[in-house]
Formats: structure tokens, C-alpha cells, sequence
């Protein structure tokens, strides 16, 4: 389906030849990936019918047609949008403002900390097919697209694109992540709207598992105006490991280590303290309106795309 | 607490090479498998709720170690063989000789009879043993068998004990009492215990062993009452001249104080055949003949029974076994010119197939194959014949050597030297016949005289062309032999004795010997299965099966597809007195009661030790397994 994109010059990253990269790339975005994206981005638009493209209404009020609110006139301000059949009931000067309707900026936000490397498949390569899946049903939407992968700070960046044909230039970007470093969500998403000044959705693709608490990270999202989505992905043995015995547990990230005797009820309990941790970023979300989902990796990517769609994501 | 298995310095070293060995174990336990996980921060919750209880956690951690370290201590402990101070001084050492003759097969006491009156007995030595005594069961026959080791363990005695059964035969305690001396020779504080009705010939030669080795010699008697009757001699012939029929002799005997009307029966093979009723007087032996019994042609039994028709105490002597020699018929070819008291002789014998011709119609006759005997009458044919030969005035002519070289005639000869013995003179009187001449011969090698005088042989045996012949040298009608009974009887032993019946027949063998039972030639092994079925292989030497058969009844002894019967009853002996005696003398010495050791408690604190280790063990595995414990 992609086949003929697959000679398109604009699509070759530079740098990125060698052989290994592309068998990866062809096992994690072979031809049933690429298909089944084709069909969500048929169902996407299905779903969502009647949504013109690049008509997504942003928060700015600016030039747009179609009203939005009223404000005190202030002095410098453009006489042509003073509503005068107020001024003539009411004796008030005020300002009539339009939406100014413009492109749509999505940012897929890819944790690449050394926890997301574990997992069978590991729980990176499934956020980078749910990143990727996102990516090219945005851009089919005809939005603006940015793929950023992050640990305990920004890490890669790829700019901006539009299209549907730059999808490889996104799959050529993902495929060389690979999971290292700490997870300091705060100290990335910090990074992330100092850099990024366009307001847009920005979908954070993670484990969530920062020592220092998540939900700063979504914090720093949401006060700098970005529309945040959170997708969490998690691997079904990290709810009830197959452990027993006695073990030292070690954190992959920070290196700390726990001697533990695991039985059945110490499993009870940690796969207790794991549903907890979820509820707790549920709650979170839900009690900032923030839209979440949590993805077990073991759910095809493209059934999970569906899920997040029909959970009203990617519809601003 | 002494230790007898190891020394206290191995019993130390094992524990502590063990011990360091579980402690290794211990700390290679204590390694964790170490295993990455995402987010500790999620296990953090557990553990704290764990942290609480870290010191009891480590303390009980030290707890398993422990535990550990106890089974293995126990374990070493136990290779110890730790046993009580003073459980391995020197005790007694016994030697229970359990009379097993046939009198022990009274049933006259409450417990079942004093077989098992007398296992009660040692029972009860056993659990009198003290800490260091030692026993040893014997079981006391015609000869004595250990049946158990010297030992104090008392399951490992009352299994020996169990194995013990009285036998038909009688007791020899004089072998029993060397035994034990020979056991017992630098043992410390040694005693022999006869336990026994006390119906045992005394011992010679032995009570001064008994005393010089300081061996204290005890006696617990067995048995109650004493009314029985026994069947002590039977034995049966065939008459020689009729031997279709039988003549019977049953001794039987009372040993009590008192008269007993006895029901005797006999049975051949199998079927009653006579009944009488004997009145025996108090300590008399009776005899009872049964003549002209037909009927039985292989097996006799004799039953006696109280004709009150009560039960006396010892069944085992209240029957007798014989088996009567096998009868076959023998084809005899006379040849004779006629000879009234040659024909008359062998029409007595039913049992003889003969065939009578002249010497003119010998020639050329086949014998071989066809007749077992032929019967040469003043007539001696050029070659030997092909069978067993009579030769009757074997005159022949100078310059013939066959059956004899003939040098003249001697007169009057008598019948001065007899073979008593052999079977051919069975049952005859020769020696006051009178012969007028007999042939003067030459003997060739192997012929043996069995009737004679210095000058002339008269009855001769031997063997010519592969086969036996016996030749009288006198003409029968120059003597007054065939006037007398023992013409007839030599013929016929001669017969016999050619066609082998009765030469190897013993009606019955004796309980307690050793037997010598007749097999066909070539053997090397026979099969004897006793009245109990049980099979038994037995050596043949010199063409006789040898056993010493313990049990009375008909026995029968195979060699390949050949089986053969034969009897056994009661060996010698005063089986038949059953009443006990109370007081055992040997040769002066009269046996004491037997000693009462100290009853100790269990000694062998080992399997308590294995036993402790193990319940530690299931402790242990389930309190890991419920997690108490780690």
C-alpha cells in the first residue's frame, strides 16, 4: 500500500542506510503494520465524519469567521470588530472575537527510559507502533506532526512534518530509539514546552514510572496549554511477575535493589500495589480532565488505536 | 552414656564436618537470585510493611540454621550408637536350647501344646533380657541349629523364635549342651537354658564341661499330662513263597500307669484292612502280628487310637508307615530233561511266567530280550546265555571252562560255610542237608562261594557274558535238598535276586538317621519330597539317595521320570513318655531355674535419634513451605 511512497526521495532520512536499521524497521513497520495503518486511517475518518480537514478549532482567538466571545474594547484595538448593536443597547464598547482556526500541531511523546526496554515485546517498540499508528492517522488528518522520544530530558526530536508520505520519514526516526536512561517526566516535559512554543496535543506515550511521581510531567503539559494525552503502557508480567523465592530485585533505572522472599500473597499484594498505581493515574487524569488509557502490550497495536480513538482522543 | 558405634572424637568431627557443610549450604541459600524489575518503587510498599518484622524475619532465619544444625548433630549422634552408662558392661550371655522332638508336639497345655509353651518360655527370657544381655535360640533335635544370632535385639529373637518347630525325631541333648559350651567359650556370665518336657536321653561326658567352664545350666520345663500311646515298631514282609500276601508286626506301647484299651487299624494303600482292639497294660510294649494281609500292594499304614475314643496327648506316634516291596514278574526259561522237583519248585511262586523245554530244544533258542532267567537242569550250553543263568550240576566236558572248568568229583561235601547274609540263603536251612557228591571246579574271578565246605564250593554266585549266574555243583537227586524248604527258597531267591526285588527293600526308614534310599543307577542327584511336599534335592552316593529325614510318612524320591516311595516312622527313642519331667540331671548335675536378668529399657537410643532428626525435618519442610520460617 505504501510501496510506491517507499522510492519517494522526500521520505529517505539521511544517515540512516545501513542494513540493521532497515531489517528493524521492516520487522517493527513491516506490511501488515502498514496496512492495518491504512485502515485505521480509513476507520478514523469513519468515526469522526462530517470533521473537515485542518478545521480543528484552536484556542486562539484571532482572524477566524465564526464568533467566539466578546472582550472590553481596549485603545489599539481594531475598530472593525467593535460591536456596535451592543454599543447601541448598552452603551459598552466591546470587542467581538473570532476562532482563528489553523493547523493542528501533534506531539507523540515516546518514553525511552531504560524501564520501557522491558517486556516481551518490550514495551518501547509498542509505544513506538502506537506512536507511529497516532502519527500517521494525524497525518492523514492533514496535521502537524512531531515525534520526540525523552528520558530524563528531550532526547530526539523529529521536526514538525506534514503528509501522509512522511510516515517513513516518522518510522526511520522511531526505529533507532532505543530504551536508556532514567525517566524524569518533570524534567522532560519541562524541556518540551520551553522548546515547543505552537500549543498542540501532546500524546505521552510511557510507562509512567518516575521515582519522583508523574504527575508533575502531565502538569507541566497542562499549564503551558497543551492538550495532554496520556497512554500508559505496561507489560502483563509486570503486574504478576513470574517470580518465587527468594530474589534481590533490582531496578533497572536507578540501580536500587530489595531482597525479597516472593509467595502468592506477596504477589497478591504487588499486583495490588500495581493496580493502586494505576487507579492513582487514573484518578489523576480524570480529575484534570486529561484523557488517559492504559495499554497492556499484549492488545494488538491496532486494536489499541481503536480503543484510543473511540475513547474520543485525537479529536480536538 | 557410652557410644559403641563411633569413637566420641569421629562423633564430634562428623557433626562438625557436616555442620560446616550445611552452613555453606546455609549461605549459598542466603544468595539471592538477583532479578530486574522496572520500578522498585511499587515493591517498596511490601517491603515496608516487611521492614516490622526484619528482626524476627533474621532471628528466625538463624532459627532454620539451627534447626538444620540440630538434624545434623542428631544424625552424628545417632552413628553413635549412643547407649545408656552401663548398657555395655558384660551381661549374660544365654543359649536357649528349645527341645524340638516329637514329644514337643503334645498338645497337653493351654497355650496350644508345648511347642508353643515353650516359645512362651523364651518369650519370656527375651523380655527379661537385661541392658547387656545377649541370647541366642537354639533349636535342639537330633541335631541343633542356631536359628538366631547372639543378640539382644528382641524383634530380631522373637522372628528366630517363630521359626522353631518340633521335628519326629528325638532330641540329642548331649549335642545340644556342646553346642552351647562351644558358643558360649569366653563369653562373660554364660548360661545354657533347656526349655523341654524333660524327655531326653541324659548326656555323658559333659556335665564336668559344664562345670568347669563355670556355664550355668537351666531347665523351664514344658507340659502337662501324660496319658498317651504310641506305635513304636512296624514292619511288614512279603511271604516269600506268596507274595500276594503280607505279615505284619505293630508294637505298640503304653507308657502310662494305667491300662489302655488301644484301637488299632490297619490300612493298605489307603483302605482299612483290619481292625483290632489291643488292651495294653500300664508300661507294657505289645506285639500284634496281622498275617496273610492281602490286599495292599504298595503302602501300609498302622492307626491307633484310645478305643474310649478320646484324643491322647502326642498324635504324632499314633501312626506308622511301610511300604511294601514292588512285585514283578520274572520270565524264567527251564531248560531241563524233566525234573519233578526243578517244576514243582518254581509252580510256587504265581508271580513266575516259565517256560519249559529240553536241552535238545535249547539250541539256537533266543533268550535275549525274551526271559529274565533261565534255568539250566544238568545241562550247560556251549555259549553263556544272553540272560541270567541258574546252572543246576553244571557238568561239563574236559576242556570247557564255561560256566566252570570241571577237575572231578567230591564226596560227601557238606554245607559248612554259609553266607548268612546274602540274599540268596534268605530264610533257608542248609545246614544239615545232605549231598553225596558234589563237582570239584575251578573258580574263575569274581565267582563267589556262598554255601560250602574246606574242599568244595556248592552254592556259587558271579557273572558270565554280562550277566549273573548261580550254580549249585551237586545233582539235586543226589541229595535230600529238594526234600527240605530251602529248595524251593533258594530257587526263588535266586530269581529274586537276579530280577534285583527285595535286594535294596527297607519297609521303612527311622526318623533322626540318616537314610541311604535306593535310585537307578547313574544318578548323581535325587529329589526328595517329604510328607509335607516339600521338595528337597538331595546327593546320590553310590547309586543311594542320602537324607536325614526329620519328619515320619511316606516320602517319595525322583531321578529324572523314575519316582519311587518309601516310609519313615519315629526314630528311637522315649518320645512315646511324654510326661514331663521336672528336674533335668545330667550326669549329677541337676539344672537350676533360669536366671531374671535386669529389665532394661529400650538401649538403642539411635533410632530415637534418627527419629528426632526426621520430625525436626518435617518440621522444618512445612514450616518452609507455609513460609514461617523464611
Amino acid at each position: 500500500m505504501f510501496r510506491w511512497l517507499k522510492g519517494d526521495p522526500r521520505g529517505a532520512a539521511p544517515g540512516k542506510t545501513d542494513p540493521a536499521h532497515a531489517r528493524h524497521q521492516d520487522e517493527l513497520f513491516d506490511e501488515e503494520f502498514q496496512r492495518r495503518l491504512e485502515y485505521l486511517a480509513i476507520v478514523s475518518r469513519r468515526l469522526y465524519a462530517g470533521r473537515t480537514r485542518a478545521e480543528r478549532r484552536s484556542k486562539k482567538t484571532g482572524s477566524g469567521i465564526e464568533f467566539a466571545d466578546h472582550r472590553q474594547y481596549a485603545p489599539g484595538d481594531d475598530f472593525r470588530y467593535l460591536d456596535w448593536n451592543v454599543y447601541q443597547r448598552h452603551g459598552r464598547l466591546l470587542l467581538r472575537l473570532f476562532e482563528e482556526e489553523e493547523d493542528l500541531s501533534v506531539y507523540v511523546l515516546i518514553d525511552c527510559s531504560r524501564s520501557m526496554g522491558i517486556g516481551n515485546p518490550p514495551k518501547l517498540d509498542y509505544a513506538k507502533r502506537i506512536g507511529a499508528a497516532l502519527s500517521y492517522i494525524a497525518l492523514a488528518n492533514l496535521d502537524r506532526v512531531s515525534v520526540l522520544s525523552f528520558d530524563d530530558g528531550m532526547s530526539e526530536r523529529l521536526s514538525p512534518t506534514r503528509g501522509k508520505n512522511r510516515i517513513f520519514k516518522i518510522f526511520r526516526f522511531l526505529t533507532p530509539l532505543e530504551a536508556e536512561g532514567q525517566t524524569s517526566l518533570a524534567d522532560a516535559m519541562r524541556t518540551f514546552v520551553a522548546q515547543n512554543k505552537r500549543r498542540g496535543v501532546a500524546i505521552l506515550i510511557s510507562d509512567l514510572y518516575d521515582p519522583e511521581g508523574f504527575e508533575d510531567g502531565i502538569n507541566q503539559l497542562r499549564y503551558a496549554k497543551f492538550e495532554p494525552y496520556v497512554l500508559q503502557v505496561f507489560d502483563p508480567a509486570e503486574v504478576r511477575p513470574p517470580l518465587h523465592g527468594d530474589v534481590r530485585i533490582l531496578d533497572n533505572e536507578t540501580g536500587e535493589a530489595r531482597d525479597v522472599t516472593i509467595t502468592a500473597r506477596v504477589l497478591e499484594k504487588y499486583a495490588a500495589a500495581h493496580g493502586a498505581y494505576r487507579k492513582r493515574i487514573e484518578d489523576f487524569c480524570g480529575e484534570k480532565q486529561v484523557p488517559y488509557v492504559s495499554l497492556e502490550t499484549t492488545v494488538p497495536f491496532d486494536e489499541a488505536v481503536l480503543h484510543i480513538l473511540r475513547r474520543g482522543m485525537m479529536v480536538a | 552414656m557410652e557410644l559403641p558405634g563411633l569413637s566420641m572424637a569421629q562423633v564430634l568431627t562428623t557433626p562438625a564436618v557436616a555442620g560446616g557443610a550445611v552452613v555453606v549450604l546455609y549461605l549459598l541459600k542466603l544468595r539471592r537470585r538477583t532479578v530486574t524489575v522496572p520500578f522498585v518503587k511499587l515493591w517498596e510498599q511490601i517491603l515496608a510493611e516487611k521492614q516490622t518484622t526484619r528482626l524476627f524475619s533474621q532471628l528466625k532465619r538463624l532459627l532454620s540454621l539451627l534447626v538444620a544444625l540440630a538434624i545434623v548433630a542428631g544424625l552424628a549422634f545417632a552413628l553413635g550408637d549412643p547407649r545408656y552408662e552401663g548398657a555395655t558392661a558384660s551381661g549374660r550371655t544365654l543359649v536357649a536350647l528349645i527341645d524340638s522332638s516329637a514329644s514337643m508336639q503334645a498338645t497337653d497345655t493351654e497355650s496350644g501344646g508345648r511347642m508353643a509353651a515353650a516359645r512362651e518360655r523364651v518369650n519370656g527370657l527375651i523380655e527379661g533380657l537385661g541392658p547387656a544381655d545377649r541370647l541366642l535360640i537354639a533349636q535342639m533335635d537330633a541335631t541343633t541349629t542356631p536359628v538366631s544370632p547372639l543378640s539382644s535385639d528382641p524383634r530380631v529373637l522373637r522372628d528366630a523364635l517363630a521359626g522353631v518347630r518340633a521335628e519326629d525325631v528325638a532330641a540329642d541333648l548331649g549335642a545340644g549342651l556342646r553346642f552351647a559350651l562351644d558358643v558360649l567359650r569366653g563369653q562373660p556370665d554364660p548360661e545354657v537354658v533347656v526349655i523341654s518336657d524333660g524327655r531326653i536321653d541324659a548326656p555323658r561326658a559333659i556335665a564336668d564341661r559344664i562345670t568347669a567352664r563355670g556355664v550355668r545350666l537351666s531347665y523351664a520345663v514344658v507340659g502337662e499330662a501324660s496319658r498317651n500311646v504310641a506305635i513304636t515298631a512296624f514292619s511288614v514282609r512279603r511271604y516269600p513263597l506268596d507274595k500276594s500276601q503280607t505279615e505284619v508286626l505293630v508294637e505298640l506301647y503304653n507308657p502310662t500307669d494305667e491300662d489302655e484299651a488301644i484301637e488299632l487299624t490297619l490300612l493298605g494303600d489307603g483302605a482299612p484292612l483290619d481292625v483290632q482292639t489291643v488292651t495294653a497294660a500300664a508300661g507294657e510294649r505289645t506285639r500284634r502280628f496281622f498275617r496273610n494281609i492281602s490286599g495292599a500292594d504298595q503302602t501300609l499304614e498302622a492307626r491307633i487310637s484310645l478305643a474310649d475314643g478320646t484324643q491322647d496327648a502326642l498324635p504324632v506316634d499314633d501312626r506308622a508307615y511301610a511300604r511294601l516291596p514292588e512285585r514283578r514278574r520274572a520270565r524264567v526259561l527251564a531248560v531241563t530233561p524233566g525234573n519233578l522237583y526243578v517244576s514243582a519248585a518254581l509252580l510256587l511262586d504265581e508271580y513266575l511266567d516259565v517256560t519249559e523245554i529240553s536241552p535238545a530244544q535249547y539250541a539256537g533258542t533266543d533268550v535275549a530280550g525274551r526271559f529274565d532267567v533261565v534255568v539250566f537242569d544238568s545241562f550247560v550250553p556251549t555259549t553263556p546265555p544272553d540272560a541270567h543263568a541258574i546252572y543246576l550240576y553244571p557238568l561239563v566236558e574236559e576242556g570247557r571252562t564255561e560256566p566252570f572248568a570241571v577237575t572231578g568229583l567230591n564226596p560227601s561235601p557238606f554245607f559248612d560255610r554259609l553266607e548268612r547274609h546274602h540274599p540268596l540263603l534268605a530264610f533257608t536251612a542248609l545246614r544239615d542237608v545232605n549231598v553225596s557228591e558234589s563237582l570239584a571246579i575251578e573258580l574263575q574271578e569274581g565267582d563267589r562261594v556262598v554255601a560250602g565246605d574246606d574242599r568244595t564250593p556248592l552254592v556259587v554266585t558271579g557273572s558270565r557274558n554280562g550277566h549273573r549266574m548261580v550254580a549249585l555243583t551237586f545233582d539235586l537227586r543226589k541229595s535230600d535238598l529238594p526234600l527240605r524248604v530251602a529248595w524251593p527258597l533258594l530257587l526263588l531267591n535266586s530269581i529274586d535276586y537276579f530280577v534285583a526285588e527285595d535286594a535294596a527293600y527297607v519297609s521303612s526308614y527311622r526318623t533322626g538317621e540318616t537314610w541311604h534310599v535306593p535310585v537307578p543307577a547313574g544318578q548323581t542327584s535325587a529329589t526328595i519330597v517329604d510328607p509335607d511336599g516339600v521338595e528337597r534335592q538331595v546327593p546320590v552316593v553310590e547309586g543311594r539317595a542320602v537324607y536325614a529325614g526329620t519328619r515320619a510318612g511316606f516320602y517319595s524320591v525322583q531321578t529324572g521320570e523314575h519316582e519311587e516311595r518309601f516310609a519313615a516312622n519315629l526314630g528311637p527313642g522315649e518320645e512315646a513318655r511324654i510326661e514331663p519331667v521336672a528336674q533335668l540331671d545330667v550326669e549329677g548335675l541337676i539344672a537350676e531355674e533360669p536366671s531374671v536378668g535386669r529389665a532394661g529399657v529400650r538401649r538403642e537410643l539411635w533410632i530415637y535419634l534418627v527419629f528426632f532428626a526426621l520430625a525436626i525435618l518435617v518440621v522444618e519442610w512445612f514450616t518452609y513451605h507455609r513460609r514461617w520460617t523464611v
